[in-house]
């Protein structure tokens, strides 16, 4: 019954993104029995679409592998090592996270234009490759983790690496799932960052090409819900494959060891 | 420990290039901004000081958006987190069709923000379901719509907001309850200990983590949103808040200088918070 | 391993596509419009295509912007010095640019078309000029024929005057209990004043006052003008978003709103199917002054190729470009004079309207401010139809700080 509650809006986005293209978004249109896949059809066939789809895919795709490393060797580094100014590294990180886009736009759009990464793949990968939400994720996860079976490595003469990889890290399956979704879905359907450091249609994420879909003085609701329901399909592939890895979580099998 | 100072380094180092490359010249750059009286399209650059903070400090549209946002993030935060964790505890139970419950709660959180604050424009107007709703209901729902009445504009993008983030922050509740040994809760259930017993001695203590997280990390988006109430009321009926006033009056009436002011004060406040949040929530040992 | 090889091809790809041309050889010139909308978007890649023929140096890059943020895009490219070299503004942004020197003077270019078009007020400063019209959009009252005709008004009632509009309105408002007469914007930025504007500006007022030294916003002009939209807003008004009110007018419920040629187009590809009949804009009496607004294309003071730049700005205003784009796009207002006497504007009555209301409207004033007294404006109609502020004592705390504004920057 929440359930329902909670999907409903969905529901309603996918059912106008199947009515005729042009019609009013009154109940009699809602309940009636026009079931248009005119919109879909027009997406699908559509070069400039398939190209932006995969545009995303590409970079989002790129973001999350790049996250899940850097941020996971950041996170535990954080967690487990002293180091000078790791407290100011720290909390610059969290800071970066408390001003708005709108401020820092501009430089950054300058340094793009200058090193010549605007209107490029690069300009949407380089600065979200390590998300300081991820670090700070993996840290507070990192820090629930009892210290004891590391300790057992290092007197066992395991290197930082061996210990990192082979063992903190299955052990952390289930912040890093957490972490690739919440990657991917920010990245996914992130709008302002693409939209002004990019303009051709070459490197044009879906966000930025469904936002054209509201036009001037009315929105072009069939199109546009028929994007957004396909642009959901991604996320829940994600979603469903870095599931199982939340719910499987450790056991008592790693700890006895 | 030396050896090990420089490896925390070099794992540290993607973090530390990123942030030194990208982020560190912007905020300093608009750091400094914000003590100019710097606009837009118009290369010049004088020192005022602190003339614009002072000035913030009694401009009545500032004011008044900071009170907008800290109503949102009072209003939201508590009720988000103890919702998802609420859900989380549900579907730890385990029960069949638990998988396309988490889908479902989770699904509201995956649609861009700019789509569900299209839709729900539309839902919350005179013609839509949710208004209809409210009068099957009973309720006496404001005459044009939720989104033209200052009584509820805020509050039903609160709700919105809830409904969008609640499902979001139960699967890192999820993983978090994930992460508790089921040893723990087999030791203390053999020693006598009752299932509200387990919960307050052990869940929510090692939970602890993950929910600052949570909280932190909800905290920070909360004081900063911006798109719900651009796409939904660009401001009006008592809607403004911080970020959408930096918005409005850097990119919009271009006093760019005054914006970045604005941003920093609102950075001010958010750090107290965090830093309040991390203090209350402090490592504890594990035993 | 063969989508790897594929990704990183399209990324090297996607890594050239930013490159400009030297300037020795051919050139490239970045032009950012917002006419994305699939109907119009292939007019545009057309006209560009053609000019490219006719000018085999010479490429055009275009860029796609969003007209919910494509001005923010605009605004950061140019103050951070990376500029297109053509770029659309909107008529109320051009003085932001022109007064800061982000645009080129194209003076000694369009000099030849000052005559022909509409439109070159918000263009002008210190003598030169900054940009050239495209497509202008004015404001007219939409009817519904329908409800007239349910009323007991003669079924070819045209509002000449307010007591008309007024008659009118309250005739169709008493025809039920969910119809309404007048369609009133709620508090939507950008909007609103667009709609009360128009009423001022029929009685002959002014904002910045006559003498350019004393605000006019208090005075009769603006007291008169409110009092009788207040009335319209309070007694038989749906009030509602734009786009609301357009839907309920298309459903049936609202007798008049005022709109602009998009509604044309709106009812044309949804094959509604309504009576309406559109009039101009009525004043006190006789007839009254409607909102004009448009698009313009300018030159960056960045570019590098300012005189291709302007060439081609030309090509794309001329009248048989205006023309084709007009008809793509049903589109009632071109810029050019000679495009508005075509034969393609008698097709609809409805765009014969448009196309007389243009010489009957008024752009506001052209001040790099602008947006700050709009916002003013808005928040004073906000106060005195929503929160029932006293009229009279409200516009005078505009005027004031109008007037404060003025004394500061001029």
């Amino acid at each position: 019954m929440v359930l329902a509650a909670m999907v409903f809006p969905l529901f309603w986005m996918f059912r106008v993104s199947f009515l005729p293209l042009a019609s009013d978004l009154g109940w009699t249109d809602l309940l009636s029995g026009k079931w248009d896949i005119g919109a879909y059809g027009d997406i699908m066939s559509s070069l400039g679409m398939m190209r932006y789809f995969f545009n995303s895919v590409l970079v989002g795709g790129i973001v999350v592998l790049g996250n899940i490393l850097f941020c996971f060797m950041s996170g535990y580094a954080f967690s487990r090592y002293k180091f000078i100014g790791k407290n100011f590294w720290f909390y610059s990180m969290i800071g970066v996270l408390m001003i708005p886009a709108h401020v820092i736009i501009i430089p950054l759009y300058l340094m793009m234009r200058q090193t010549g990464l605007y209107d490029t793949y690069w300009a949407l990968i380089l600065p979200f490759l390590v998300n300081p939400m991820g670090i700070f994720l993996v840290r507070q996860y990192v820090d629930s983790l009892p210290r004891s079976m590391e300790e057992a490595a290092r007197i066992d003469g395991a290197s930082e690496f061996t210990i990192l990889f082979k063992i903190i890290m299955p052990l952390c399956k289930p912040a890093l799932a957490v972490l690739a979704i919440q990657t991917f879905l920010t990245n996914w359907n992130s709008f302002l960052y693409p939209f002004i450091l990019t303009s051709s249609e070459a490197v044009r994420t879906l966000p930025v090409a469904l936002a054209l879909y509201q036009g001037h003085q009315a929105i072009d609701w069939p199109h546009l819900m028929a994007g957004s329901s396909l642009a959901v399909i991604p996320v829940l592939l994600v979603f469903l494959f870095f599931q199982k890895h939340i719910i499987s979580g450790i056991t008592a099998g790693a700890l006895k060891q | 420990m030396k050896g090990r100072s420089s490896l925390a380094y070099f794992f540290a180092s993607p973090w530390i290039a990123t942030f030194g490359i990208f982020w560190l010249f912007p905020l300093i750059f608009s750091l400094y901004l914000g003590f100019t009286d710097y606009r837009l399209l118009r290369p010049e650059f004088n020192w005022i000081g602190l003339d614009n903070f002072t000035r913030l400090l009694g401009d009545a549209a500032f004011l008044e958006s900071l009170i907008n946002t800290f109503i949102f993030v009072f209003g939201t935060i508590p009720l988000t987190t103890v919702i998802a964790l609420l859900l989380a505890l549900l579907i730890e139970r385990g029960f069949p069709g638990r998988t396309l419950f988490r889908a479902g709660y989770f699904m509201p959180s995956v649609t861009s923000l700019v789509v569900v604050g299209l839709i729900f424009s539309h839902l919350f107007s005179r013609g839509g379901y949710i208004f209809l709703l409210a009068r099957i209901c009973g309720f006496d729902p404001p005459e044009y719509g939720f989104l033209l009445s200052s009584r509820t504009a805020l509050y039903s993008i609160m709700a919105m907001d809830i409904w969008m983030s609640a499902g979001y922050y139960m699967l890192l509740f999820l993983a978090g309850l994930k992460a508790i040994p089921i040893e723990l809760y087999e030791a203390a259930a053999s020693s006598g200990a009752g299932k509200i017993r387990q919960f307050f001695h052990i869940t929510l203590p090692l939970l602890k983590p993950v929910a600052l997280f949570i909280i932190v990390i909800n905290t920070i988006k909360s004081f900063q949103i911006f798109i719900e109430i651009f796409v939904m009321t660009r401001g009006r009926y008592g809607t403004s808040t911080a970020v959408y006033f930096i918005y409005e009056t850097g990119l919009n009436r271009f006093e760019f200088g005054y914006a970045s002011a604005a941003a920093y004060i609102l950075f001010i406040i958010i750090a107290l918070f965090s830093l309040v949040q991390f203090w209350l929530f402090r490592k504890g040992q594990i035993t | 391993m063969t989508v790897g090889f594929l990704a990183a091809l399209i990324m090297w790809q996607g890594c050239s596509e930013g490159e400009k041309d030297l300037p020795t050889g051919p050139i490239t010139l970045e032009w950012w419009h917002f006419w994305t909308d699939p109907d119009i978007r292939p007019t545009i890649e057309q006209m560009v295509a053609d000019y490219e023929t006719a000018n085999p140096n010479v490429k055009i890059k275009l860029t796609d912007l969003t007209w919910a943020n494509g001005h923010e895009k605009i605004v950061v490219a140019f103050s951070s010095g990376a500029a297109p070299d053509i770029v659309e503004l909107g008529s109320d942004w051009i003085p932001e640019f022109s007064f800061n020197n982000q645009l080129a003077p194209i003076t000694a270019a369009v000099l030849a078309d000052t005559g022909a078009y509409y439109g070159w007020n918000p263009t002008i400063h210190k003598n030169d000029i900054y940009a050239h019209p495209w497509i202008m959009g004015t404001r007219v009252l939409f009817i519904n024929r329908g409800l007239l005709k349910r009323t007991a008004l003669d079924t070819n009632f045209i509002p000449l005057n307010w007591p008309d509009l007024k008659k009118l309105c309250y005739a169709v408002d008493s025809l039920g209990e969910d119809i309404y007469g007048f369609g009133s914007n709620a508090a939507e930025k950008h909007r609103l004043y667009k709609k009360f504007l128009p009423f001022f500006w029929s009685m002959d007022g002014a904002i910045f006052g006559y003498t350019d030294r004393f605000a006019g916003f208090a005075g009769d002009q603006a007291y008169k003008a409110i009092k009788f939209y207040k009335e319209l807003h309070d007694s038989c008004s749906l009030v509602d978003s734009q786009r609301g009110l357009e839907d309920a007018f298309l459903e049936g419920k609202v007798g008049v709103i005022i709109s602009g040629d998009w509604l044309l187009k709106r009812i044309k590809k949804e094959n509604r199917n309504i009576e309406i009949i559109t009039t101009l804009f009525p004043g006190p009496k006789y007839p009254g002054k409607s909102f004009l607004g448009g698009e313009y294309l300018a030159v960056s003071a960045q570019s590098p190729h300012k005189d291709e730049a302007a060439k081609f700005i030309r090509f794309i205003t001329a009248p048989e470009r205006q023309l084709q784009f007009c008809r793509a796009n049903f589109s009632a207002n071109p810029s050019s004079k000679t495009a508005a006497a075509d034969s393609f504007f008698m097709s609809d009555p409805n765009l014969q309207t448009f196309v007389k209301q243009i010489n009957l409207s008024q752009m506001p004033p052209a001040d790099p401010q602008w947006v700050n007294i709009e916002d003013l404006i808005e928040k004073t109609l906000e106060k005195i139809l929503f929160e029932k502020a006293p009229m009279a004592e409200t516009l005078y705390e505009t005027n004031k700080k109008i007037q404060e504004y003025m004394d500061k920057n001029k």
